[in-house]
């Protein structure tokens, strides 16, 4: 039976941290078991190759030094790889337990028991009596359900540009993107990419539920510089009405429409079962006013007023 | 969880550091450290006594266990590569720093819990070096409302009945309930689940829809009943719900983002004819409102002729005639 990759990955790790001189792959390959059944050089220059990766996704600095008898050396320093003393108190731990459980991505959610782990080999206590009402009772969880969460966010992590088809809200076909991808945002459980769009020469924030097909990643530095503060939220929030600075005056039937009572500056009791509601006219307004049917009546302004009616008069016709 | 092999090396790697301190550790205490199941402790003490510095040097790891506790006989053959927890790698450092940063953001969180919060953080970051800034490209910001948010906590604490007026979006009405809270929990926005007195089921309650909150004097007594797994989505239609049918244009392709469905089909020119479930098909008469030409309702037939009406209705308010 083939060796397990965990038991692969453990026995280089072990070599690559236990030794004080570089080794060769030479050597590697005649101590590690799974090397050695690995079959001709190829085959086991691919395996090593990729066990190096594996081992570098997990923190581990791997040194290589050259001309080692004209061989490659490779070695992974103590010093480079320890982790600092970290003391952490019961209420601290107990923090980061509820912060490691908060992903719904398979990648992050190892990634953060994983740091938990490397905590508590270091010493991090356990917390106490897990109930008792000390702590807010919140579940917080982070979904993910986007496939080009991934790729963008290693993309991101590494500073890679890439290329993507994406489909704008209103277009009937996507469309390829080229993108220096800067960071990613998670907001009301939808994630938005905000980067720099080569195309368009411009930043641009893209809903990752759009994205279409495959993030392919392209090998080339970025053209622009990252900036130091990148706001994805300001822009989605402007998308969806907020940050409004104009005023509606509506008409609402009484009893009817709590959020928009909620949202309102003013409220007025007007005649005949209806009230008066100021709120704030964003973008979106017309589209959330419909939803109400013959309980919202616009006053003004005159444009809102009129795409309203414009809406209904499509609904009405089916 | 299916094995990872990454995931599993990452711990064993731990597990050396952390058994090396504690001969004798117990099976038990040491999974309940390590946030594992026994099984995957058990399966990992299996893989350890392969591995070492050199398979024919007799070095190998002699990490021994009878179900109950665990020895290392030779904790000085892997010299002291093992003494010391290894740095945190960059995706390890993003997932506990975004999280903890989005949690210590939450509107209504105990001041006690913010504080532990903030302090791990910034003793992480100092750990982490230069591995931390990988994680301001990745944010997260949970929607709550505070002070719904600390009545709710509290209820759940001191196991009290709470009373709401809560928003229903699907009939447009506020209604008055007696809710035993059991948990509360975020996922973008901020829920509440609960035992609910008015319809005698389980229900779940979004914050921001609650109106208004009162923690009464009565002792919650919620029937027992299994958590939601919240990984699975929170609407889930039945297999009996009534079927409803979309067509929208590429204007009402959000639809599809928003409401959980059993299929969607591409349609000439960007659309889509998305077939959902609702246990209220009424309900989604807003949606039809929504829509406007972007997309109709085809199915049921009384829905969609209840949004032409309502349509209608609503036109005369504007003096308009159709």
């Amino acid at each position: 039976m083939a060796i397990a990759k965990a038991e692969r990955l453990m026995n280089l790790a072990l070599c690559l941290l236990g030794t004080r001189r570089p080794l060769s792959k030479r050597e590697l390959r005649g101590s590690i078991e799974a090397y050695m059944e690995a079959g001709n050089d190829e085959s086991f220059n691919r395996m090593f190759e990729r066990d190096k990766d594996d081992l570098r996704e997990l923190g581990l600095v791997i040194e290589t030094v050259e001309n080692l008898d004209g061989d490659t050396g490779y070695l992974a320093r103590r010093d480079s790889n320890r982790l600092p003393p970290v003391s952490l108190d019961a209420e601290e731990a107990a923090a980061l337990g509820l912060a490691a459980k908060v992903w719904q991505q398979a990648r992050l959610a190892g990634a953060a028991s994983g740091a938990l782990q490397k905590l508590r080999a270091g010493g991090m206590p356990e917390a106490g009596d897990p109930y008792a009402g000390q702590h807010s009772a919140i579940e917080p969880r982070i979904p993910v359900h986007e496939a080009a969460f991934e790729p963008l966010m290693l993309a991101c992590r590494d500073r890679r540009p890439v290329a993507f088809d994406y489909r704008k809200s209103n277009a009937a076909r996507p469309e390829a993107r080229q993108v220096e991808p800067w960071a990613l945002e998670c907001w009301r459980g939808h994630w938005y990419l905000a980067g720099y769009d080569r195309d368009r020469g411009a930043e641009r924030v893209f809903r990752l539920s759009r994205i279409t097909g495959k993030v392919r990643s392209r090998a080339a530095k970025y053209t622009a510089e990252v900036p130091d503060v990148v706001t994805v939220r300001e822009t989605v929030a402007s998308w969806a009405g907020e940050g409004a600075e104009r005023s509606a005056l509506i008409r609402l039937r009484a009893g009817a429409g709590y959020p928009l009572r909620a949202k309102a500056t003013a409220v007025r009791e007007g005649a005949e079962g209806w009230d008066e509601l100021e709120i704030p006219y964003g973008h979106g307004l017309d589209a959330w006013l419909v939803e109400f049917g013959p309980d919202v009546v616009v006053v003004e302004p005159a444009d809102l007023r009129a795409d309203v009616v414009d809406r209904l008069r499509a609904v009405a016709k089916g | 969880m299916a094995a990872n092999a990454i995931d599993q090396t990452r711990r064993m790697l731990s597990l050396v550091t952390y058994l090396r301190e504690r001969p004798g550790a117990y099976v038990a205490d040491v999974a309940r450290a390590f946030g594992i199941t026994e099984d995957e402790l058990i399966s990992d003490l299996d893989v350890l006594p392969m591995c070492g510095t050199s398979f024919r040097g007799g070095d190998l790891l002699d990490i021994d266990t009878d179900g109950e506790r665990i020895w290392w006989r030779n904790p000085d053959a892997s010299g002291e590569s093992t003494a010391e927890p290894l740095r945190l790698a960059a995706d390890e450092a993003t997932a506990l720093l975004v999280a903890a940063r989005a949690v210590a953001t939450l509107p209504g969180l105990r001041e006690s819990d913010r504080d532990a919060l903030l302090r791990a953080t910034a003793k992480l970051e100092a750990a982490a070096g230069e591995v931390a800034g990988a994680s301001s490209r990745l944010s997260v910001t949970f929607e709550s409302e505070g002070g719904v948010f600390a009545d709710v906590d509290r209820a759940i604490a001191e196991r009290r009945r709470l009373w709401l007026r809560y928003y229903s979006p699907a009939r447009d009405e506020l209604t008055e309930r007696k809710v035993d809270p059991i948990r509360l929990f975020a996922v973008g926005h901020t829920y509440m689940e609960g035992w609910c007195h008015l319809s005698e089921a389980r229900r779940t309650f979004r914050l921001d829809r609650v109106a208004e909150i009162r923690i009464l004097d009565e002792r919650a007594e919620p029937p027992a009943i299994e958590p939601r797994d919240l990984s699975e989505g929170l609407v889930q239609p039945a297999a009996e719900d009534p079927e409803v049918v979309v067509e929208v244009g590429p204007g009402g392709r959000w639809v599809a983002e928003y409401y959980p469905h059993d299929s969607a089909e591409e349609l000439p020119e960007g659309g889509l004819r998305i077939t959902l479930r609702s246990p209220d098909p009424a309900s989604l008469r807003r949606l039809a409102l929504r829509l406007g030409r972007e997309g109709r309702i085809v199915v049921p037939a009384e829905l969609a002729e209840s949004a032409r009406s309502a349509a209608r209705e609503a036109l005369a308010g504007y003096g308009e005639q159709v």
